[in-house]
Parts: C-alpha cells; sequence; structure tokens
C-alpha cells in the first residue's frame, strides 16, 4: 500500500461509478491491477495515521478481525489534548474511549480538592470501563496528560456492541479485573514503599506504556501521581538523578540506565506490569 | 393485511449474501460499514451474510473480485448480483442495489 498521486489514481478509473464516487470524496482506497496493491488516497492515508496505523490499541488490537470491524461503524477517531477533562466524578459517561498514543490518568478527588492519581490508561486500556461493568458514572476524574490520539464510542453504541461481541466482552472483563487488582497492590504500595522507590516504579510504567525512554512529566502531574507534595518529587526525583538512572529537567524525564531503575524501584512494579499482559 | 404479511415473512426467508470490500479503518470505509448495518438491520434483520474485506491486506482478492475502488459493496446473492460504489449514504441506492422495495 502506498499514497498514490491523484494523477495516478484518475489514469486507474476512468469512467462509470467509480469515478463519481472519487469526485463526489467517497473513495478511501484504488486497487491497481497492474501491480496488484491498493492505494490509498491522501485523505485516508492521513485518517489512518491519524488513528496511529492499523489498530494500535491493545484491547482493539486483541479481537477477532471480524470482531474488530463490527465495531467499526461506532468508533470515531479523535485527538485528545493534554489538560482536557474527559469525566468528572459523579458525571454520567457520555463516551468510552479506546487510546492510540493518548496517556490518560484517573485521580480520585477529595473533598478538599487534593486529587491523587489512582490509575492510568494508555494504548493497553480503556477509558470509561464502568460502563462495562453496569456502572453509568463515572467515579473518577479522567484528565489527559499526553496528548496523543484515541478511538471512542458513544455510550449507546458500547452497550450495544457490548450485549453482542462477546470477544470485546471477555477483553474488557479481564481490563477490568487486572485494574481493580493493580489498584489493590498500589493501596498496599503506597502505604509501605519510599517515595524514591515508588517514582521509579511508575517512570518505569510510564515507559513501558509510551514506548519511550523519554517522556515529560510535570512536578505537579508526579505528585498528584504519588499523592506528595512538590518538595517530595524534587527529592526523590533527584535522588534518582544523582545515581544516574534518570535525568530530569523541567518536566522531559529520560531514563538512562533502565536495570537500574527496575533495580531501585519497588517490586511492585514487576507485579503490576504482569498484571497489565 | 394476510396477503402482505407472508409475503414478508418469505422475503425474509431469503438470505441475501453480499461483499464489503474496505480501506482498513479509513473515514469513508468506517461510513459504508455503519450505512451497510444499519440497512440490514432495518431491512433484512437476519436474513444477510455479510463478508468485509479489507484490500489493504487482500488486495489480490479484490482485484479477481474486479474491484476497483474501496468502499465498493457487491451484491452475490440471490441473483441478479449488483455492485455499488461509494460509502453507501444514499440509502435509495442501496436498496436497489440490495433488491430491496421501500
Amino acid at each position: 500500500m502506498s499514497a498514490a498521486q491523484p494523477a495516478r489514481i484518475l489514469r486507474l478509473v476512468k469512467s462509470g461509478p467509480e469515478l463519481r464516487a472519487l469526485e463526489s470524496g467517497q473513495v478511501d482506497a484504488v486497487l491497481d491491477p497492474a501491480t496488484g496493491t491498493a492505494h490509498l488516497l491522501p485523505a485516508a492515508e492521513r485518517a489512518l495515521a491519524a488513528a496511529g496505523g492499523p489498530i494500535a490499541n491493545s484491547l482493539l488490537a486483541a479481537l477477532p478481525r471480524e470482531d474488530y470491524r463490527s465495531l467499526l461503524g461506532g468508533l470515531e477517531p479523535v485527538t485528545l489534548t493534554s489538560g482536557e477533562v474527559l469525566h468528572e466524578p459523579g458525571e454520567r459517561i457520555r463516551h468510552v474511549y479506546f487510546p492510540n498514543d493518548a496517556q490518560v490518568s484517573l485521580l480520585v478527588v477529595m473533598a478538599d480538592r487534593k486529587a491523587l492519581e489512582v490509575g492510568l490508561v494508555g494504548r493497553e486500556g480503556m477509558v470509561g470501563i464502568a460502563l462495562a461493568l453496569g456502572a453509568e458514572v463515572s467515579a473518577v476524574r479522567v484528565l489527559v496528560q499526553g496528548s496523543g490520539s484515541a478511538l471512542r464510542m458513544n455510550a449507546a453504541s458500547f452497550r450495544e456492541a457490548m450485549g453482542r461481541c462477546l470477544p470485546l466482552q471477555h477483553e474488557l472483563h479481564r481490563y477490568a479485573y487486572a485494574k481493580l487488582a493493580q489498584a489493590r497492590q498500589t493501596a498496599a504500595c503506597n502505604r509501605f514503599h519510599q517515595v524514591e522507590a515508588r517514582l521509579a516504579g511508575w517512570l518505569l510504567l510510564t515507559r513501558d506504556r509510551v514506548r519511550s525512554d523519554q517522556f515529560h512529566l510535570t512536578h505537579e502531574v508526579l505528585a498528584a501521581t504519588l499523592g506528595i507534595r512538590r518538595v517530595g518529587v524534587t527529592n526523590a526525583a533527584s535522588a534518582l538523578q544523582r545515581r544516574k538512572l534518570i535525568s530530569y529537567h523541567r518536566g522531559n524525564i529520560r531514563i538512562l540506565d533502565r536495570k537500574g531503575l527496575k533495580a531501585a524501584s519497588c517490586g511492585c512494579y514487576e507485579i503490576v506490569r504482569n498484571l497489565a499482559s | 393485511m394476510r396477503a402482505k404479511k407472508a409475503k414478508k415473512s418469505a422475503a425474509a426467508t431469503t438470505v441475501v449474501v453480499m461483499c464489503l470490500y474496505i480501506a482498513n479503518s479509513a473515514p469513508n470505509s468506517i461510513k459504508a460499514i455503519a450505512n451497510l448495518e444499519a440497512i440490514c438491520k432495518k431491512h433484512l434483520p437476519g436474513a444477510f451474510k455479510l463478508e468485509i474485506i479489507d484490500v489493504l491486506e487482500f488486495p489480490q482478492r479484490a482485484l479477481a473480485d474486479g474491484i476497483l475502488v474501496t468502499p465498493s459493496l457487491a451484491k452475490l446473492s440471490p441473483s441478479p448480483s449488483a455492485r455499488i460504489v461509494g460509502n453507501l449514504s444514499d440509502r435509495s441506492s442501496v436498496l436497489h442495489a440490495l433488491g430491496i422495495k421501500e
């Protein structure tokens, strides 16, 4: 497959309903009998690239092809921007999101407005899992932490899809259970483990999600994630930096020594990671 | 009234076999799937068989079936066979191609 030049495409489609569809913008790809390949039109090529290539989200990618295709009609590609709030606690869930390269953080907001991050969703997961378990209202604030693309589906289509698509049901129940187990592990980790070890583990989890040793996280986000004050983040990050495990400058984080960082983390990183896979 | 009912159930037992050629999750392909699903749900409940072929994965298969562009819908049976091109948003021409009377 390749992006063909419009002129070349026009040569392939000379007349008839094909040409009319092409002229009214209803064509995604043109087949070339000479080469035996399909050429994507520029608009389709751009849309597929924006959606992160073929199937980027792991939950969707795990579905049998037929089932995935049956969902496509209800899935809409969207761009999520850092700082955007997708759901507020107590709010009815209108859409579920399957992130491609976007990073989304789940926060519990206390009465005094202090917030603690209780979960992260990236390409491995889904935002709005409550809907898959029969709840209609979000229990958490859902905040986009890293801009990127996602596929979203409205609540009605999602319920309908859950009802008819057993593999989707199975995938989402497995994912919900993994999230529950992770929350239990994290609750114990927050109570017993040192900030530095927790930060190390959390950076490794982020690395796995974004699939890069370099990413951006502000002090504020890290403080909300670890449930500590900003000065605590500074101390822990400086300690990891002194040990040459990471470099950290104005929120730009680079993991320098993955093995060393793993050794510095509490064992919870490994446990949480295994639960996710 | 009775005759009308009988006619309806006779039509419902004829399974319409179709093949939809798409390009992964490109916009017109997604629209075509959604439009066709809505039509099948309303006019052919339980009486259709649909195969969806991604031409980015199987270009040779599409070429062998005489497909030039996606999305394209081919009605294979009952005869006469028919073909319609585009994102299937023109409901009446899809119904016409499928031999469904509104």
